[in-house]
Order: structure tokens, then sequence, then C-alpha cells
């Protein structure tokens, strides 16, 4: 997703923000608040648990905005609020375990899935660690090192999570699924 | 096709990605299957990228506005507290050693308090960016007002004639200075005109 505020705008109201003008703030809520809520329904598992993570990432937002150094986008620095927070949830939620067994039954059992779901069912359908880590890479362009520091993981473990997501995505949408 | 076997899934992904081996890259040029498969790979981000954005329920922004607002009013009450204390120690201590009676050294202590109050929230409301603060609409009439208001103090307090030898009259007026001040900062911070102030 891009940038929606040019760099120059975003130090002038990250300026402002930081002498107490909530009008600034507003500013900066209005213009990343859809890609943060995106953001937020991919990695959590209700609309519910995204509003939420939309609302403390905007607080956190407002509480460090100073913390911003100015150099690397807005967007960028704001993404990486959200997802932390998104991520902390189920971190919090202790899926974490047991989400990785439920991954391998059902690692197993895609090969005789026998419907062809459409890409946002398919998605839908990964466990939640393995379509975080499709969403941040393919989607939001982040490295896999950038992904293991969020999530508490090797680089390497990152990079296996997308290959098997991405077979999982395969078997799910069809040979033609990919060409539509 | 070159080498004996196919690539794996993560072998493409780092091809498509920019990071592949060069076996992995030589590889997936020449082998139809592989080729075929980083083509899907390359498809399948196009199409993941391509989904529409999710749009907000609700709006979140005045509760979000909202508790940012509270919290930094805590936090500034808090510093201005943080100091006061601080004040009032450094006042307990000078009275206990000139061994004021005990009275007497309550009403100083309260006095220094409430003058630290005051002067925490000067240095908040000097620390007010000129460019953020109020200048128009309802919340311009409320600095109007209030600066009368913080003169009208300043008048009586500048008269010893209006508060005589009683410290705890004129900790009044101080504590009354400071709660002026701290509406100020916060009209020109937040834009809005608090009622009853
Ligand atoms: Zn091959």
């Amino acid at each position: 997703m891009a940038d929606t505020i040019p760099l120059a705008e975003a130090q002038s109201l990250v300026a402002r923000a930081r002498a107490g003008d909530f009008g600034a703030l507003e500013h900066v809520y209005r213009a990343y608040e859809r890609s943060v809520y995106t953001l937020a329904r991919r990695l959590t598992k209700t609309p519910e648990d995204a509003e939420d993570v939309l609302q403390e990432t905007f607080l956190e937002v407002c509480r460090s905005l100073g913390k911003w150094r100015g150099d690397g986008s807005l967007w960028g620095w704001i993404r990486q609020v959200a997802a932390s927070k998104a991520l902390m949830r189920y971190r919090r939620e202790k899926l974490r375990a047991t989400e990785v067994l439920a991954d391998d039954a059902a690692a197993g059992s895609t090969v005789d899935v026998p419907l062809r779901l459409d890409l946002e069912a398919a998605l839908e359908r990964l466990p939640e660690r393995s379509r975080a880590v499709v969403w941040l890479h393919d989607v939001e362009g982040l490295t896999h090192e950038e992904i293991a520091e969020l999530m508490g993981m090797t680089a390497s473990f990152s990079k296996s999570q997308l290959a098997r997501a991405h077979q999982k995505l395969r078997a799910w949408l069809g040979e033609e699924g990919a060409g539509r | 096709m070159s080498g004996e076997r196919h690539a794996t899934a993560e072998e493409l992904l780092a091809v498509r990605d920019g990071e592949g081996s060069a076996w992995a890259k030589a590889h997936a040029a020449g082998c139809a299957e592989c080729g075929g498969e980083l083509y899907r790979l390359e498809q399948v981000r196009s199409q993941l990228r391509a989904l529409p954005a999710f749009v907000p329920p609700r709006d979140r922004w005045g509760v979000v506005a909202e508790r940012a607002r509270r919290e930094r009013r805590q936090r500034r009450l808090s510093g201005a507290a943080g100091l006061a204390a601080a004040a009032a120690l450094g006042g307990l201590l000078l009275v206990a050693v000139q061994g004021t009676r005990p009275d007497a050294l309550q009403a100083q202590t309260t006095l220094r308090s409430a003058m630290a109050r005051s002067q925490a929230m000067e240095q908040v409301l000097q620390g007010v960016d000129p460019d953020a603060r109020a200048l128009g609409g309802e919340a311009a009439g409320a600095v109007v007002d209030l600066q009368r208001r913080l003169e009208t103090i300043d008048a009586r307090l500048g008269d010893p004639a209006q508060w005589g030898n009683d410290p705890a009259s004129q900790a009044q007026l101080w504590n009354e200075r400071a709660g002026l001040l701290s509406a100020l900062v916060d009209v020109h911070t937040t834009h809005v005109a608090y009622a009853g102030l």
C-alpha cells in the first residue's frame, strides 16, 4: 500500500502534532484509517479485533508520533505500530502452540479438498500466522527479517511459512485459480 | 531442465522476490513446470495486492482523540503535582529549620505548593506552540475570557490588601491561577472551549 501523505507534508503534520494540535493528528488518522484497518483485518480473527487494533494503533500514534524520525515513510512507521498491535493480540491469546498443531493437521488435509475457493476465502482459511506472513510479505512488502522480528521467530521460519502458505493457496485455488 | 530435481516452493519464492540462488534462477528459466509455478506465484501476489481495502465500520477518531487528550491532561497534572510536591518538601525543610509553629508551617506548605503548581502550569503554557494556539471561533472567545480572569487574579495577588497576612487565602488565589492556566493550556491544545471553567 502506498503512502498517502507526501513526506514533507507528513513532517509538518508531525511537528504540529508534537505541539498538541489534534487537527494534525486527525488528518493522519483520516489518511491511514483504511490502510490500518485493512492490515488489521488480515492479521486478526474478527472484525471486532481489527477495530480494536485500529483504535490501539492510533492511540499509540497520538502518544508517540514524536518518535517517528521523519526520514522513512510515515506509513511504514504506522504500519509497524499496527502490525505489532495486531500480532501482540494473538501472542496474548497464546494461540501459538495450538496453532502449530492445527497448521500441521490442515496441511495433511489440503490435498483432497474438492472445492475451489476464491482468493479471499482461501486467504481466510489459512492459519492466522501463515496469513500474517503472506500478507506482510507479499502485500506489505516486509522482508523476512522484519517479519521475524515482529513475530518473534527466525527469518528462515518466516520463509518456510510463506512457502507452505502458498502451497495451500495453490491447492485451494485450483490450477486455474491464479489465472483468473 | 537443468539439474536433476525441480525447485522447491521456497526456492521459487526467493527467485520471485529477486533473492533466488543462481541454480534456482537458471532452473526456473529452463524448466516449463517450475517456470509455470513461478509465474503462478507472481500472479497470486498481484491478486493479493489487488484485493479491495476494508472500510472501518465505525469512525474511531472520537474515541481515540478523547483518550489521548485525557492521557495528556493526566501527564500534565502529575508533572505539575510532582513539581509542587518537590517545592512543598523544600518549603517544609526550610520552615522546619526555622522552627515555625505547626499551623503556620502547614499554611506555608500549602501556599508554596499552590505557587509551584501555578509556576508549573505557566511553563506548560509557554511550551504550547504559538502556531497551535486557538485563534478562532468559540475557543478564541474562551481564551479571551480566561485571560481576563487571569489578569483579575494577578491584580489581586499584586495587592497585599486583598489577602493580608493570610497564607491560606493567598494559596487559594495561586491555586485559582493554576486552574485558569491549566484551562488555557487545554483550550490551546485541543481548540475546544470547555464549559464550566
Ligand atoms: Zn523444475
